[in-house]
This record gives structure tokens, sequence and C-alpha cells, in this order.
């Protein structure tokens, strides 16, 4: 029963659960939501016991953390005791695996608000900037992938190509830096930090987050104008499909958008997926460098307040949305590809 | 039509127009490769040999009362930071602690990372799905999270960057080098080899790794300017190089505390960072496209 998604994956966990549900519903897009939702339940153990062991081999505690370099070994050990934290590592980690099934994450060591109502103000500032920067990125790519694959070795084509060479050598941090310096110091348009919540103005929002979106879409637009400019050219010069529709008649750029770029969408697809993980930790340091109060700044904080509680559940959050990435890259191959809809391939 | 027709020109432009004189030919047909390798070899050269020739101030212990100069100054070409410390000389001192690193991380990465991943993609089975497990959960990994939260468990030093920064590095590694294995698998010669009861370490070394080294390597060398950018992201955080020492990332992060008054010192360390990926990308894509076209 591999079917052609599995193969995509290159490998099938979770398959004789899969075999077993198969026989429960013919259609290949639930199967997939059920298989790899299975497949993600591994990983995401793997994940969290790796962010346990990690966070439990950091020298200290959130107990030593919180009460400085004066405090004695006794206060240490006392609050240590308080906050559970002398318990082994293994009772701990199976505690709080306990608490997670019942959906209660704990609560923060060191400001003692619950890690739910943490994740409910960052998460919104974090999803702000990771989605705009995949939207600016992609919908950038798109039209100067296409015009750049129009006419190869074309101005437009040179100057994408130098564009996106240099782009992708430039660190983040580094533009967000030459941003601030720009728009911020020299030209004094935008603000160089701060956020402004959605709800109390949209475009004070948008004008403190432009500068942190652009940094981190930058790279990526580069990265992808690149992949799907190069792929968009080897279809219209090696593919049948490419000969049959211009046997048709049809004009040039019709057979390059709706015929090339159909097939190319494939591997921008998989790239885009296979990013989020990068856009993820770019949030970290652009939060950071800008002050914008979202999960990655949060993150940077915990980590060295040795925050494991809150740690944890950044962590996870950050690679539950990166295996769901995936999930949904393989349910747009099936939107995409009819072969793999039907299961004929 | 036309499409094709101006690809077709393009073609033409770049492969006939040099063979007029074959010599010139040659040489520009290696351009693409000499020119980043030339500026990786000077790079290289200025961090690593230049301060040995030249009188260049130490990068640290510099004078609170020559601080802050402007760029020409006298003895200080790129003027000084907060510190006083001679900007030129942290540039190229900087420069040699992020080489070193990434260095030390894409070997370690190609030798445990390609050894794993050669050894995953060969014997497959229940090896090859224990791998293949583990690297899933590292890969689930938002890199940057690991390598802040590694590096924050190991404290901040030279040698506990390089650490963090493999864990990033190996598991990216063994899934090139798995995928190269297992697509050498399907080739006849593998088949052969092993019915001639060849011995499996010699099938690694003999067999495998010549195959999938230069895949590897110049995926090393885009490693390269990947790990000089995220050595830079730690130092910049204060979780890499630990300050006064100096590094790019910890530079432009010295200097971003200054940036309304001297912006220019952010420019430094930023165009040397710049520069240097970009020349390590260059080098690796084209190396790539040159042994990738045979």
């Amino acid at each position: 029963m591999a079917t052609a998604t599995s193969s995509l994956n290159g490998h099938n966990a979770g398959q004789a659960a899969t075999s077993r549900l198969a026989g429960v519903t013919r259609s290949p897009m639930v199967r997939l939501i059920v298989k790899r939702l299975l497949m993600a339940i591994p990983i995401m153990l793997g994940v969290s016991l790796l962010t346990f062991i990690v966070m439990t081999i950091i020298p200290g505690s959130g107990a030593t953390a919180l009460l400085g370099a004066d405090a004695t070994p006794e206060q240490i050990a006392a609050l240590e005791a308080e906050m559970g934290l002398d318990q082994p590592a293994h009772v701990r980690y199976l505690a709080w695996l306990q608490d997670l099934a019942t959906g209660d994450l704990g609560s923060s060591v060191v400001s003692g608000q619950t890690v739910t109502s943490i994740l409910a103000s960052r998460l919104p500032v974090t999803f702000e900037l990771v989605g705009l920067a995949f939207l600016l990125s992609v919908l950038a790519a798109i039209p100067v992938a296409v015009l750049a694959a129009r006419w190869p070795g074309g101005f437009m084509d040179r100057l994408s190509m130098v564009v996106s060479v240099t782009g992708l050598a430039v660190a983040n941090y580094v533009l967000a830096l030459l941003l601030v310096v720009v728009f911020a110091v020299v030209l004094g348009v935008l603000p160089a930090i701060g956020y402004i919540p959605l709800s109390e103005s949209i475009t004070g929002n948008l004008r403190t987050m432009i500068l942190p979106v652009i940094s981190i879409a930058f790279p990526l637009f580069c990265f992808y104008t690149r992949f799907l400019r190069s792929d968009l050219v080897e279809q219209m010069q090696s593919q049948d499909y490419v000969d049959t529709a211009r046997a048709k008649g049809i004009g040039p750029w019709q057979v390059l958008i709706k015929h090339a770029f159909r097939n190319s969408s494939f591997g921008l697809i998989t790239l885009v997926g296979l990013n989020l993980g990068t856009l993820i930790g770019a949030t970290v340091i652009i939060e950071q460098i800008f002050g914008l109060p979202g999960l990655g700044q949060q993150l940077l904080q915990s980590i060295s307040a040795q925050d494991a509680v809150v740690v944890q559940a950044a962590v996870l959050i950050f690679a539950f949305v990166a295996v769901m990435a995936n999930l949904i890259v393989d349910l747009l191959y099936l939107i995409l590809d009819p072969r793999i809809r039907y299961g004929s391939r | 039509m036309a499409a094709v027709d101006s690809a077709a020109e393009f073609e033409v432009l770049t492969t006939e127009a040099p063979a007029k004189s074959s010599r010139w030919a040659k040489w520009r047909r290696r351009l693409p490769i000499l020119l980043p390798a030339g500026a990786v070899a000077i790079v290289v050269l200025a961090c690593f040999v230049a301060p040995l020739v030249f009188p260049i101030p130490t990068p640290t212990g510099g004078d609170v009362l020559t601080s802050r100069l402007p760029v020409g100054s006298p003895d200080h070409p790129l003027g000084t930071d907060l510190n006083g410390n001679d900007i030129l000389s942290r540039l190229l001192y900087g420069g040699r602690a992020s080489l070193i690193v990434a260095v030390a991380v894409n070997l370690l990465g190609l030798f445990l990372g390609g050894t794993l991943g050669a050894l995953s993609g060969y014997l497959s089975g229940k090896f090859d799905t224990v791998i293949m497990r583990l690297l899933d959960v590292l890969i689930a990994f938002p890199a940057l999270v690991l390598t802040l939260a590694v590096a924050q468990a190991l404290g901040p030093s030279q040698r506990n960057t390089i650490l963090a920064l493999s864990f990033f590095a190996i598991p990216a590694f063994a899934r090139i080098a798995r995928a190269a294995t297992l697509r050498l698998n399907e080739l006849p010669f593998m088949a052969a080899a092993q019915l001639s009861g060849t011995s499996g370490w010699r099938m690694l070394f003999r067999h495998i790794a010549p195959n999938i080294g230069p895949q590897l390597l110049s995926f090393m060398l885009l490693g390269m300017g990947i790990i000089i950018v995220t050595e830079g992201a730690l130092s910049f955080l204060g979780l890499g190089i630990p300050r006064p020492a100096p590094s790019w990332g910890n530079m432009i992060f010295e200097a971003s505390q200054t940036m309304s008054a001297t912006p220019i010192q952010v420019v430094w360390p930023s165009m040397a960072l710049l520069v240097t990926v970009l020349a390590f990308n260059l080098l690796g894509e084209n190396l790539r496209s040159r042994w990738s076209s045979r």
C-alpha cells in the first residue's frame, strides 16, 4: 500500500497503523492526514525529551538563576525542593508529560505566569511576523522568477540572479541592522524598535512590523526566486508537455504560467515547507533586535533564566509548527497532482 | 517558442563566444570557480597571515583614552571601538575565530554526519530506521533554538560554540550522505562489489566515500557560509565567542549598541561577513554545477 506520498517522504513510519486504517477509509487525503498525525507523536515526544535533557544538563537550575549569585546552597536547596526541582529528572519528565496530557503546561518559575497565558500573549506576535514574512517572500518571488524565466539570460534574469545571490549571503541580523541604520537612523521614517499591538492601531502595528518582516523575508525571497527561476527554465527547455502546449499554439506566457509554473510549484512548496524551521529560528534573533514581544524573544529570555517549563512549551510549539507545515505540504501535493489524488502512480 | 529561442541563444553566447581563443576560453570557464576561490584565499590570508606580517595592534586591551577614533586615524585605519581597540585588528582576529569555528564544525559534520548517513543508507533496515527517527527529531527542532540551548548548556567559549553548532551540522550532513548513498545503491557496480565479497568497511571507504565525496564537499562549502552566519548569530546573542575576544558576530552586536552615533562600525564586520559568505556560497555552488555536469 505504499502510496506515492509515502515514497515522497522517504520513510513510512506508522505504516502498520495506516494499513489497518486503510480499510476504514479509502480517501488518500484522510489516510495521509491520519498517518502523518500518528508520525508526529513520536517526533514531538523526541523533541520534548531532547529539550528536557538539554535543560537538565545546563549547570544550575531555575532556582540558582532566580536567587542570583549570592544565594547560599541551603537557600537554593530549599527553593529547589519547593519548585519540585530536587526530584530525579525522569520523574520530573514523566510528571510534565502527565500534566501535558491533561492540557496543563505548568507555569513559569520566573514570573509565576501560567505557560498558557504566556503563549496566548506571545504567539500572535510571532505568528504575525512569520505569516507576513512567508507571504511577502513567496508572493514577491513568484512574479520575479516568472519574469526572469521568460527570457533566460535577459536583463531581468541577470538582475534577479545578482540580487538573489547577494541576498543569500546576507545574514538576517545584518540585514536587520542595516535596515535600521537606513530607515530609522538616517531617514528616520520607521521606528527602530518597539511593538504596537494590532488591536491598538493597524497602521502603527504595520509600521513596527515592516522592518522585521523584511529582514526575515528577503533572504527567503532570494532563495525561492533562484530555485523557482531555474526550475521554470528547466521545465520550459526539456519537458514534452511544454512542446505539446506550444504545438497547440498556446502563447509563451500562458505556457510558462499555466503549464510550467504548475509543475514547478511542487518544488517550491517542498522548499517552503522545509524552510519553516529556518523561519522560526530567525524569529528568535529578529524579535530580539527589534524588541518584539514574541515567542522567540520569550524563548531566549527563558533559556538564559533556565525557565525549563517555558522553554519546553515554546520549543514544542515550534517543532509542532514545523511538523504541521510538512503535513500541509503533503496535502497540497494531493490537491495539485491528480496522480497522487487518485493513488494511481 | 520565443522562450526557447532566447534560451538557446544564451547557451550559444556563453559556450561559443570564447571559443575564438582557446586559452581565454579555458580561463573563462574556470572563472566562476577561480574568482570565489581567490576571494576565499584573500580572506584566509588576511585573517591568518596579515597579523603576523604587518604591525597590527592587538584586538583586545585597548586604551580607553584612544576610544572611538574615526576612520582614517593614524595607526588605526578603520578607527577604534568603544573600548579603544583597533577595529581592523578585531576584524582580522574575529575572522580567524569565525573561520576556525566554521572549518571545525564542517569537518565534524563531514566525518561524523557523513559516516552516519552513509552507513545508514548502506545498511538500511533497523539501523537506518533508528538513525532516521533520531534525525527526524533533530530536524523538527528549529536549528537555531537547539544551538542556543546547547550553547547555553555548555557556556560560551570557542570550543563550546563548535560543539553547539555541530548539533546542527551533523544531521544535515547525515541526510545528504544518506540520500546520496541510497542513489548509489541502485548502481550495478555496488552489487558487483558486494557479490565479489567486499567487506562492509571496504565498501564504505573504497566505494561509497569516493562517490559521495564531491557532493559532500560542495555541501561543506555551502555549510561554511551557513556556519559563519550562525556562529555570528550565537555571538551576537552573547552565547558564542565570549567578549572581549573578537568575532564578527559580537563585533556586530557591540557596534549595534552605538549605532545612532557611529553607524559605520556596523558596516565593517557586516561587510566582512557578507563577502566571506558570498565567496564560500559561490564556490560551493559553482563547484557543484561543475561536478554534476560531468
